[in-house]
């Protein structure tokens, strides 16, 4: 019933780069960045008050009188629907069957990172009906008015069908601007048939990525902020959005050592690809990359009915959630409420579920359901999020310029190969 | 006087773009992406020394070494092709030149993608190895190799090289070799005081239109190894650009490479000026 997903450009992934890079202009003005600039920044370098938003500090992102929601009981517009999302991160044939419900045409236009697509809208010149931003995004395109505020009577799935916590998340207290659309971990994928170990059950799996024995099959995600994550996990340091210098350069120096023993890769499509096919022996992964891997093995081993992919994933390990929003330009707008209502709909999120790999926190899925019904493989049942797992895992939450830059600087001290 | 309107177009003010945002000390206050200072008395020459780093050095090196390596392999293998077909081709010139293009039409981005597929333990590359006996067992090829990324470099560019060399190798006067033969030059001496300084402009043409993109391409090694040891300096600008805060720090390292780039262009620029007072 399914096949496998047809994502092709590796490195072009929709989480390349999961820029939480831009940090929220709030702090410029203490920025160091500025201060080492050499003075003279500019007022408008450190006016509005952006607050940071955490899960220990939730936020409501504002709302203003000249960028209302849009009013109720309106009838759906004539499309065509405009979708601007990651590449390959929705099924086409879900947008089909939405398309087709209201009868009207739809485009998707995809990005490869979240500069970009910020960049985009920033022009003012698009008008995507649909947009799909990360959680430190919101804020920032709310701030500039990109995007509109939702309108709650036309998202009835919200309340009934979604996890509680996401119906009402951290990053956007009441569900104001965004509707949620995905949940991952990050943790360790491997193949049993490479890995000796049984990494699960070791005293800290994290240790596995510096093991000599993988040279050269051991892959880590360019990803800054998830990389760093795991080594400052590794050492204990639960806080993974410290600006700590002390903590950021020990990171640094662990990462270096990383790439002696093992000569460690960077990539963005090593869990769900390259580790499937053989080339990596064990990689770090986001969960919804893994539970995708099996439709990447080759030939006979297509599905992985050996069992051999395998996932770790600790209850105080990093968690993550995706989201989808209404810009502001969009010309069908009560087509887009219901677009995403229909997102939220337990028969069409589980749909695009089985081809995108990212699983929706909807409130009717069951673990052990997505394992008889073979929405995941037997072995990866530990890459399936659970309700629970939001309150015991850390979250990485955007950064203030100085210290995001900090993260930069050692990262690309670590990359240099130096 | 078109020309120079391109040049300012296409040249000058991409440059000063690249400077405002390079040398701007100010951040969007919502985005906290940098904010182009276009007028240069508020620059800050700083933010360029800022972005330098050792580690930067480490990289700065090694792409030198790498595109120097590429660069020569590339000249090693496209001069004979070149030389052949233009000057062997007979009849079967055009569809031999098509012939060598052909796999070019594909996308850099696809080809690279293909190797990646050849390149693996069990692929044709290390297979066929194996089966003539040079390869005892698989080579990790994808394993963060040097060779590997300089080989995929020559094999992206080389087309780029052939072109204006077979272009300049096709236009010389073969009345002038005989004359070298007739006048009792062996074929390789009339090879090297004949065609080779005839081909001079084309040699120096291809290398700078492959040095220079290869100075800045970051897929290459992204793709055929993505370890750390095989980072270019596009990798690193690609880093900083991509990552909202981070855009003024990647301008700089454009500001720094290009400035270093632009001595290699001078030094053509200079070589064709004295070439052509020479023809005169």
């Amino acid at each position: 019933m399914r096949h496998p997903r047809e994502r092709s450009f590796p490195g072009l992934d929709r989480r390349t780069f999961l820029q939480r890079g831009a940090a929220w202009g709030a702090l410029a003005s203490a920025s160091g960045l500025l201060a080492a600039c050499g003075g003279g920044a500019g007022s408008d370098g450190q006016t509005a008050g952006l607050k940071l938003a955490s899960p220990s500090e939730p936020q409501s992102i504002g709302l203003s009188e000249d960028n209302p929601a849009i009013k109720s009981g309106l009838e759906p517009e004539a499309g065509p629907l405009k979708i601007y999302n990651w590449s390959d991160y929705i099924w086409p044939r879900v947008v089909k069957d939405f398309a087709r419900e209201y009868g009207v045409e739809y485009e998707i236009t995809s990005f490869y990172n979240m500069s970009e697509a910020v960049n985009k809208l920033r022009t003012g010149r698009v008008d995507f009906d649909v947009f799909f931003p990360t959680a430190d995004a919101v804020p920032k395109l709310a701030a500039a008015k990109l995007l509109q505020p939702v309108n709650h009577d036309y998202l009835g799935n919200l309340e009934s069908n979604v996890w509680p916590e996401l119906a009402d998340p951290w990053y956007d207290k009441g569900s104001r601007y965004t509707v949620p659309y995905t949940v991952y971990t990050t943790g360790i994928a491997w193949r049993s048939d490479m890995v000796s170990e049984d990494i699960a059950a070791m005293e800290n799996p994290y240790e596995i990525f510096w093991n000599e024995e993988y040279s050269g099959k051991v892959g880590i995600y360019d990803d800054y902020r998830e990389a760093m994550s795991m080594v400052m996990l590794k050492n204990g340091v639960s806080d993974i959005n410290t600006g700590s210098p002390k903590v950021i350069a020990q990171v640094k120096k662990e990462l270096i050592e990383l790439s002696k023993a093992v000569n460690v890769k960077t990539t963005i499509d090593g869990a769900y690809s390259r580790l499937p096919e053989g080339i990596f022996a064990l990689h770090q992964s986001w969960s919804g990359d893994i539970v995708a891997g099996p439709f990447y093995m080759p030939g006979k081993s297509y599905g992985d009915p050996d069992g051999v992919l395998q996932y770790w994933w600790p209850k105080d390990g990093t968690i993550g959630s995706d989201m989808i929003a209404i810009p502001t330009g969009a010309k069908n707008p009560v087509l887009a409420h219901h677009f995403l209502n229909f997102m939220l709909e337990n028969k069409y999120a589980l749909k695009n579920f089985s081809w995108v790999g990212y699983q929706p926190p909807m409130k009717s899925i069951k673990p052990s359901k997505l394992v008889s019904d073979g929405y995941v493989v037997e072995n990866l049942r530990s890459a399936i999020v659970e309700k629970p797992n939001f309150s015991t895992g850390v979250i990485q939450t955007a950064l203030p310029p100085a210290v995001d830059r900090r993260y930069q600087d050692a990262w690309s001290d670590f990359k240099s190969g130096a | 006087m078109p020309g120079l309107g391109w040049l300012v177009l296409l040249f000058l003010v991409p440059i000063y773009a690249v400077l405002a945002v390079a040398m701007s000390t100010r951040l969007d206050p919502i985005f906290a992406t940098p904010v182009p200072e276009w007028n240069p008395v508020q620059w800050d020459p700083g933010a360029i020394a800022d972005a330098w780093s050792p580690e930067l050095g480490t990289v700065l090196v090694r792409t030198f070494i790498y595109v120097g390596i590429a660069g020569s392999l590339s000249l090693l293998i496209g001069y004979p092709v070149a030389y052949y077909v233009a000057r062997h081709g007979g009849k079967l010139k055009a569809l031999l030149l098509v012939l060598i293009i052909a796999p070019f039409w594909i996308s850099y981005l696809m080809r690279m993608l293909s190797w990646v597929n050849l390149l693996q333990p069990n692929g044709y590359v290390n297979r066929i190895l194996m089966a003539v006996g040079i390869l005892q067992e698989p080579r990790g090829w994808l394993d963060g190799e040097p060779l590997t990324v300089v080989l995929g470099l020559v094999y992206g560019y080389i087309p780029f090289l052939i072109l204006p060399l077979f272009a300049s190798l096709d236009r010389i006067d073969r009345s002038l070799l005989e004359a070298a033969r007739d006048l009792g030059a062996s074929p390789a001496r009339a090879f090297a005081r004949v065609t080779l300084p005839l081909s001079k402009q084309g040699i120096l043409a291809g290398s700078v239109i492959i040095l220079l993109p290869m100075f800045g391409d970051y897929y290459t090694p992204d793709l055929l190894s993505g370890a750390t040891r095989t980072t270019m300096f596009g990798n690193q600008i690609y880093f900083f650009l991509n990552n909202g805060t981070g855009g003024n720090k990647g301008a700089a390292m454009v500001v720094i490479l290009s400035a270093i780039v632009s001595v290699l262009m001078f030094y053509y620029l200079y070589t064709v000026a004295r070439a052509a007072k020479e023809a005169r």
